[in-house]
């Protein structure tokens, strides 16, 4: 018993030191390809760090139970086959409370960590909550469209379409939804989780980009014939940067009035970036009350 | 008018003949449905099919009728499958493959509803009618006409998926249709419509199945097995069948509820006017995730019969077994929020549902140690059932180990939709249920044909296989870890195109694996007399099945048995010599037995007419069915000659000629 559970501790420890050999050996080969190596692997936002922690701890973990399996379901076929060692045979062999004690209980054990882990990262991840340490420096309103995203930066009174930037070390707050296409989701995997974006309905995001450089967006949800080209880039800029781009994107002869935007939602695919220097007034709440039956917008569906 | 109610929106143009991939693959069909119509009519064989298998109540022949069902359906599924690999593997950066995505969305939703509703359930309701009866002693199931029933309306329901690809179209929205892609707006043709009529006609017969196998579980075991002395196949068939009667229900709803949104203007689910997805959502998976317990759960237990039989071993820990099996069926109840993590849930709700899911984990993972410390001390035999078994354990192991990994919400927040999760549930799927059914099916083959399958192809299919899959899905996790999701019809960056073609590869060595299977069958009925089972204990196997001939009488049993304790037969073995008694020695008795019947074939047939008229919006020809259906079944009703006895001589004679092949 004593020796088995030493056994435990230092499978246990070589088990963690793997995993520090593994991150490492991950981490140099994916500095030296940091641009092939897309999601979460390769991870540009708090977010998504915390989550691929997440994911190889929980790998960890659950090593423990898989490769003694694996092992043993090799073992025993090699040892105990037909013909050899035909005295350790016991036919009627078939019960050991302390061997069914150790398997239900080690496994109780490792739920009983994830479950921990389970509760304490899915608060702190939630999509609806705000990062920690960081206040909100920037606010957009996403609306998924038949195929493209419409990006609207209220506090700026500007817009773009399958283009998003972003600054850098700034908590960004999302406010999702769609409008003329079937639910979608919204998701930048090298910056963190995704979320439905659903007709008549709001859901949030909050974001934080670590790293200046471009990253992929796109949509996870299929939703139609132009699913497959609903992605878009996400550029990760500095302040500066980013002030300069809201004052460039004013000077477009664009806006987002409410003629535009009923061009906009009808089908279109691979759609062309767009910037727009006026947004329609409440639109991105009109467009959620014109599912709830009421407000301004009226659309011939 | 009468046009109208008559056709419908049925018209020529119904046809896509402008789609040569389609065309081709209803020739193919068409030729196919010829060559076998044809080959009956040359044999002269049409009044045996229709007498002995289309009226059968027999749950051996219905057994075999629905494993025919099951592989032929796997040959369509698969053909999706390879459809999907060569159109990925070909279509990075500015290639857009040969698929177009009106196309391609078609065949992925056809691809996993085939293979869920047409492969996996059929095999596993074939394997489940084969061996259940034996297993506990009995004659038959509970009800041997519901059963019929059952296999028909399975089978119309298949026959329908198969027309959608000829006649209209079908669904283009995934397996599950979730609104508002599968409403009126965003899918205005019939191809929804036909989605939902085939699942509500198999639906019912899969529901019934479920009674059926709970009453026959409940109330047909001979005399001394209690439930805690049955093999463990039926434990886990127990549950299976209350995880369908429980959960098939919520699936009729959720359909029925998007067909009145569809036909009747209704507004459950679309936005607009008041209805709401999420409602859709929920109530399809609560069906959801029972189902992959559903299919599962059968798997276990063909692996816990196999190991034990395999390792000439008792099998370890059997009440942990069956507790393990109850606890799993009840926690499969509360999981299914997990399917949609993403959709904006409270944190509280989602951990919980998380936790819920992982702790799934526990029973799980004792049956797969259980299993391996059946091996432990046995006496090992590595035929195809025990390989089969071998492979299982590491792949679901990892399967398994994926899952719990999507389980935690943080992670699958990268993880939904992705080809990690295509390749989570593929190695579950695969390596789960579809090498334990592969498993059952080599191990109860000769029980059911009266010869075995040839060993050395059924290895080499197995190689094919197990490397196809490996070769087919680990690229996928690699690529769903990289942020590409499923259902692309094509994709931007190159740098993913070699795991796709390597994932093609993949699907290519499983194609070979399918021919061999195909082949093995070929090959083994030809050398049917070779290969024959005598003595009907094919594997020196340990429960009741074993102890009547290869194939068995159509009573089953002689003499019903009477069950002392756990795998009584083999310890029956063990301790008398001759195990068998010489039926001159037995005294028999006349036996009661149910007669055909083609009640089940003609209610399914005005099902389907029914369900493709509702599609085509014929009226006419709707009610038509709806009467043929409600018809035949008061119809039924009034039949009063509907058993039969067999003699005690004829019983007899068939155990005595039984007797002289075991010796010989």
């Amino acid at each position: 018993m004593l020796m088995l559970t030493q056994m435990i501790k230092t499978m246990g420890r070589t088990l963690l030191r793997l995993k520090f050999i593994f991150i490492t050996f991950l981490a140099t080969l994916l500095a030296g390809c940091d641009q092939k190596v897309t999601g979460i692997l390769n991870p540009k936002g708090i977010i998504s760090y915390e989550e691929r922690i997440l994911l190889f701890d929980s790998v960890a973990l659950m090593l423990i139970v898989v490769i003694p399996v694996i092992i043993m379901s090799f073992a025993f076929i090699i040892r105990y086959r037909e013909g050899k060692r035909t005295s350790a045979y016991k036919p009627n062999w078939g019960h050991s409370v302390f061997l069914e004690g150790f398997w239900w209980g080690i496994p109780c054990l490792i739920i009983v960590a994830l479950g921990i882990m389970a509760w304490h990262y899915t608060h702190k991840l939630d999509p609806y909550r705000k990062i920690d340490g960081y206040p909100v420096s920037l606010k957009v309103q996403v609306v998924a469209l038949p195929w493209k995203w419409l990006f609207i930066y209220p506090e700026q009174n500007i817009a773009s379409v399958n283009y998003l930037k972003l600054p850098v070390n700034q908590q960004v707050q999302f406010f999702l939804t769609s409008d003329n296409v079937p639910m979608s989701a919204f998701f930048v995997p090298q910056l963190g989780s995704q979320i439905y974006t659903m007709a008549g309905m709001q859901t949030q995001l909050h974001l934080l980009a670590t790293q200046t450089g471009t990253y992929r967006g796109l949509d996870s949800q299929y939703n139609g014939d132009g699913f497959s080209d609903m992605h878009f880039p996400v550029e990760v800029v500095d302040d500066a940067e980013m002030k300069a781009w809201f004052a460039s994107v004013k000077n477009s002869n664009k806006t987002l009035n409410l003629s535009n935007y009923t061009k906009l939602r009808q089908n279109s695919i691979a759609h062309p970036k767009e910037f727009y220097s006026g947004v329609e007034d409440k639109l991105f709440m009109n467009i959620m009350h014109y599912y709830m039956g009421h407000g301004p917008l009226k659309f011939d569906n | 008018m009468l046009k109208e109610l008559i056709l419908g929106n049925l018209s020529l143009e119904a046809i896509p003949l402008d789609e040569p991939i389609i065309v081709a693959a209803g020739v193919f069909m068409a030729i196919g449905m010829f060559v076998v119509l044809v080959g009956i009519t040359a044999f002269k064989k049409w009044g045996c099919i229709w007498n002995e298998w289309v009226c059968s109540v027999d749950h051996k022949k219905i057994g075999i009728m629905y494993l025919i069902l099951s592989g032929v359906m796997l040959l369509r599924g698969f053909s999706d499958a390879l459809l999907m690999r060569s159109q990925q593997a070909i279509a990075a950066d500015t290639s857009m493959g040969y698929l177009p995505p009106e196309h391609y969305d078609q065949i992925f939703t056809a691809h996993g509803v085939i293979m869920i509703f047409f492969v996996a359930m059929p095999f596993m309701i074939g394997l489940m009618n084969i061996a259940i009866p034996l297993q506990i002693g009995a004659r038959d199931v509970a009800y041997p006409y519901l059963n019929s029933l059952s296999f028909w309306m399975t089978f119309v329901a298949a026959m329908l998926v198969n027309l959608s690809l000829v006649v209209g179209s079908f669904a283009a929205t995934g397996w599950l249709a979730y609104p508002p892609l599968s409403g009126l707006k965003f899918s205005p043709g019939v191809g929804v419509d036909y989605y939902v009529w085939a699942l509500q006609i198999g639906g019912v017969g899969t529901l019934l199945g479920g009674i059926n196998f709970i009453a026959t579980i409940l109330k047909m075991r001979c005399p001394g097995m209690t439930l805690m002395k049955m093999p463990i196949f039926v434990w886990s068939v127990l549950c299976a069948s209350i995880l369908i009667c429980l959960a098939f229900p919520i699936l009729t709803v959720s359909l029925g509820l998007l067909e009145l949104d569809r036909m009747m203007g209704m507004h459950f689910f679309t936005q607009l006017h008041g209805g709401n997805i999420m409602m859709y959502i929920n109530l399809i998976w609560a069906w959801g995730h029972p189902e992959v317990y559903i299919l599962i759960l059968p798997a276990f237990g063909i692996f816990s019969e196999v190991v034990a039989t395999f390792s000439r071993k008792r099998l370890f820990g059997y009440t942990t077994m069956v507790y393990a099996i109850g606890v799993i069926t009840f926690l499969s109840f509360v999981v299914w929020l997990h399917h949609f993590f993403t959709m904006g849930a409270s944190a509280n709700v989602n951990a919980f549902f998380g936790i819920a899911t992982m702790i799934i984990a526990i029973p799980t993972g004792v049956k797969v140690f259980n299993w391996l410390f059946t091996m432990y001390r046995g006496s090992i035999r590595l035929d195809t059932p025990m390989l089969w078994v071998v492979a299982f354990f590491t792949t679901f192991a990892i399967g398994g180990m994926t899952g719990v990994l999507m389980a935690l919400p943080p992670v699958d927040f990268h993880t939904h939709n992705s080809l990690f999760n295509v390749a989570h549930f593929h190695n579950t799927i695969i390596g789960g249920v579809l090498f334990g059914y592969f498993a059952g099916f080599v191990y109860w083959f000769p029980k059911a044909f009266g010869f075995q399958l040839d060993e050395r192809l059924g290895k080499i299919s197995f190689g094919f296989w197990v490397s196809g899959f490996y070769f087919a899905f680990m690229p996928l996790y690699v690529l769903g870890l990289q942020g590409v999701m499923r259902r692309l019809v094509h994709y931007d960056n190159v740098a993913y195109q070699p795991y796709f073609i390597v994932a093609a590869f993949g699907a290519v060595l499983i194609l070979i694996g399918v021919g061999f299977q195909i082949l093995q069958i070929v090959y083994s009925v030809k050398h049917r007399e070779k290969l024959r089972d005598k003595t009907g204990d094919a594997w020196n196997g340990r429960t009741y099945e074993w102890s009547i001939s290869s194939p068995p009488p159509v009573y089953n049993f002689a003499k019903i048995p009477t069950a002392n304790r756990i795998d009584e037969f083999w310890y029956e073995k063990e301790e008398k010599d001759p195990a068998h008694v010489h039926p001159n020695d037995t005294c028999f008795e006349d036996i009661h037995m149910p007669k055909n019947t083609s009640a089940g074939f003609f209610i399914a047939v005005f099902s389907g007419i029914l369900g493709f008229a509702m599609i085509w919006q014929m009226w006419l020809p709707a009610i038509f069915g709806l009467v043929g259906v409600i018809f035949t079944v008061i119809l039924r009703t009034f039949n009063n000659d509907t058993d039969y006895y067999i003699k005690a001589d004829t019983v007899k004679q068939i155990e005595l000629a039984h007797y002289k092949e075991m010796l010989s």
